[in-house]
């Protein structure tokens, strides 16, 4: 446009137009009536007509890369799969070499426990195969296909330093820390492993090694003390095994010679409980990496129970001031529990079945004379009268119950043999447990046509493993007799069909642990279990007691609050007579 | 196996696993996983989350997965992979526009499905449809992958890599 004026330039701001008068040439606006009315021009008009530009926004492409963590693991250690894996065991007859399983409907996954924090040390975890893939990579092969909880087992133990395995008995704890056992060894996490048993389950730990492990060199730790020596130090030797006597013994030895342990497995770890004994100091003092418990009892008698048995598998974590709901919380991603009931709906059914029986009527009034005596002596004692003294009693007149000590007379072993011919006439086998090596002694000699066989503490281990194997394979052998204290752990008889309670044990526990030698995995059909009472005696009112005791450490182990003690206490004796224990003296 | 799968493997070749998690939270994770023979983890390589705004779902529209979850989060993968894997599987389509970024084989597992079979080869459990730049070499990424699925449902490890990120993501 002409006349315009382009005033300012770039150091001007801002840029302003201006118009001269002729630009605007107004028009004009005749009004009629003869007037001509011209509006004039003004000089200069000047107005704002540059814009400001507008505003860009601009839209990146695409989010730059982002930014990449990495992790790298130490590569897998080959340790060569055995060239043949020899298969030992009944089972492994029929199905021999299982490899494991694909098609398991529910993939058991090592996932890490809540204590490892590093990110990178989760991952690892996390990004490992399942455990049926690892094992499968392995080219380990099983005597026979574990259920998957089993594989959880592994799955749980696998990356714990600390944990306790508190299966129910029969569940298989021993199959699952040794096949964990295997996984660390051929991995290389593992190159040192003591198991630690009873004495009475070395030969069974040694046994199961070699069914579940067959590649792992074991040494049994045995003997005089040079001998003990020379195999304590034996270096490529994987995996050692000893007693906890052993152990006590050889505290010193054990850190002469300096060994450190990749992993230590404590077998019945309820064995340590006792914070202050002998047996839970030298375990404790062990050199260790990894610190494994299994046991079906964790709290036996009382929460505290726990605190001993942590003080090896996590010193320090729970303590006996300590509420039973709080020391769950702080134990719970330690412990792995499982009961048959939830785990093994496939597991044949147990049935249970009190059998009242009335004693003979010699053996009623020998009974009846020894209870009466007995509680006018206690009585006449007053406050004299001691636990120690009521104890003596109840097991006086647990004796009569099983025989009388006048006559030989029986009423338990009448209805034991009338059931053992039924046994014997199918072909199965029969378990029959006491509290006493005499009344097995006794048995022994009556059931010989039944060709009885004993187990128990005062036999060598060589006679009690040869007791078994006879048991196992002789089909002239329908019974076997055994103690609570030695047949009640550890044994695999789950053939036996049938078990007998003789007389009965203080604690449902271990009770339950005897029933479980053949109620467990691999029983081949429903077992059944006859606990004898000798009808209106001591025995009918201890079980009063223990039914009422007997769901303690389930309660406690569910995280709930529960009494402390599931034995007999002081008051509980006493009023199996309706005596009144003795008040404790002042301090 | 060549000399770099030799050196990565330890008993046998190596094999990549690349996919994402979506995250509502915090957005979209990537995670390379590179396991041995045995489906045994040797490296992982996670992201940081990555959002994509509005105006960038607009431009790009339906090239935008190919773009973010190919060229932006594997390529960033798998620049940082020390081993050399004989393939790289991903069970997400977008994610085979990676390789343009890189020189490694790259191909889809899916659960094997009858409709998809004509688009693959079937190794396991699993079709298994390699990227078209690497069609020729189909025979050869079969053959490497058939040791591997003896060990490891191919479709597996996407499972670890995704419970890994959602660790990451809860971290």
């Amino acid at each position: 446009m002409a006349g315009i004026d382009q005033l300012g330039d770039a150091r001007t701001p801002p840029p302003v137009r201006s118009f001269g008068g002729d630009d605007f040439a107004l028009p004009r606006i005749v009004v009629a009536g003869g007037c001509d009315l011209t509006l004039p021009a003004p000089p200069a008009l000047r107005l704002p007509v540059a814009m400001p530009p507008p505003a860009v926004m601009s839209v990146a492409p695409l989010p730059p890369r982002p930014r990449v963590q990495s992790h790298f693991f130490a590569r897998p250690v080959s340790v060569p799969a055995p060239a043949a894996t020899p298969i030992r065991g009944r089972e492994a007859v029929a199905q021999p070499g299982v490899e494991v399983g694909r098609t398991a409907a529910r993939r058991a996954r090592v996932a890490p426990p809540k204590d490892v924090v590093k990110l990178s040390e989760r991952f690892f975890y996390l990004l490992q195969p399942d455990l049926e893939t690892m094992l499968r990579g392995g080219k380990l092969a099983f005597p026979r296909q574990p259920f998957p909880f089993q594989f959880e087992g592994m799955a749980f133990l696998l990356p714990r330093h600390s944990a306790v395995l508190a299966d129910e008995m029969g569940l298989g704890k021993s199959m699952q820390a040794i096949s964990s056992i295997r996984l660390l060894v051929r991995s290389g996490e593992a190159r040192r492993v003591l198991v630690v048993c009873p004495k009475g389950l070395v030969s069974n730990w040694a046994r199961e090694l070699a069914d579940w492990a067959p590649e792992l060199v074991v040494a049994v730790i045995d003997g005089d003390p040079a001998r003990r020596r020379w195999q304590w130090s034996l270096p490529d030797v994987p995996v050692k095994l000893a007693n906890y006597e052993v152990l006590v013994r050889d505290r010193d030895l054990v850190a002469e010679l300096g060994l450190e342990f990749d992993l230590v497995v404590l077998d019945e770890a309820q064995r340590i409980k006792n914070k202050s004994s002998q047996t839970n100091s030298a375990i404790v003092s062990l050199d260790r990496r990894r610190s494994w418990a299994l046991t079906g009892t964790p709290v036996e008698n009382s929460a505290d129970d726990l605190v001993g048995i942590f003080e090896f598998v996590d010193a320090g974590q729970i303590n006996e001031r300590m509420t039973p709901k709080a020391m769950a919380g702080a134990v719970t991603d330690h412990i792995l529990r499982r009961t048959k009931d939830k785990v093994l709906t496939e597991m044949p059914p147990r049935l249970d079945r009190d059998a009242r029986i009335e004693l003979g009527a010699e053996q009623r009034e020998t009974y009846r004379r020894a209870e009466e005596e007995g509680v006018l002596r206690l009585a006449g004692m007053g406050r004299e009268a001691t636990i120690q003294h009521v104890f003596e009693l109840v097991l006086r007149l647990k004796q009569i119950c099983n025989f009388d000590t006048a006559t030989g007379e029986s009423a338990k072993l009448e209805r034991l043999e009338a059931e053992l011919e039924e046994v014997q006439a199918s072909g199965r086998k029969a378990l029959v447990f006491s509290q006493w090596t005499e009344t097995l002694g006794r048995l022994r000699d009556k059931l010989a046509p039944f060709g009885a066989l004993e187990y128990h503490g005062g036999m060598s281990t060589v006679a009690r493993d040869e007791a078994i194997r006879r048991f196992k394979e002789g089909r002239d052998h329908s019974v076997l007799l055994l103690s609570y204290g030695a047949g009640a752990v550890g044994l695999n008889l789950q053939f036996s069909q049938y078990v007998f309670l003789f007389d009965r044990w203080w604690n449902p526990a271990v009770e339950d642990q005897a029933i479980n030698r053949a109620h467990r995995i691999g029983a081949a059909g429903a077992v059944t279990v006859t606990r004898f009472l000798s009808a209106s005696t001591i025995e009918e009112r201890i079980d009063e007691v223990l039914r009422r005791k007997r769901a303690l450490s389930e309660t406690i182990l569910a995280q709930a609050d529960g009494p402390t003690s599931a034995g007999l206490t002081a008051e509980e004796l006493f009023s199996l007579f309706e005596l009144a224990p003795p008040r404790r003296a002042a301090a | 196996m060549d000399a770099q799968q030799a050196e990565a493997g330890g008993d046998g070749p190596a094999f990549g696993f690349l996919t994402t998690l979506d995250s509502p939270v915090h957005g979209l994770f990537g995670g390379y996983l590179v396991v041995d023979s045995l489906g045994r983890p040797l490296e992982f390589h996670c992201t940081a989350p990555v959002k994509v705004s509005r105006a960038q779902q607009i431009l790009y529209g339906p090239t935008l997965p190919g773009q973010l979850h190919g060229r932006q989060v594997g390529g960033a993968l798998l620049a940082e992979g020390k081993a050399t894997p004989a393939v790289v599987l991903t069970d997400n389509d977008a994610m085979l526009h990676v390789r343009p970024h890189t020189k490694l084989p790259v191909a889809l597992v899916r659960r094997a499905a009858p409709a998809e079979v004509a688009t693959g080869f079937v190794v396991g459990e699993s079709v298994v449809s390699p990227h078209a730049d690497d069609a020729a070499r189909a025979d050869q990424i079969a053959a490497q992958l058939v040791s591997l699925a003896a060990a490891v449902d191919l479709c597996e490890p996407f499972e670890r890599i995704r419970a890994a990120l959602d660790e990451a993501a809860r971290h």
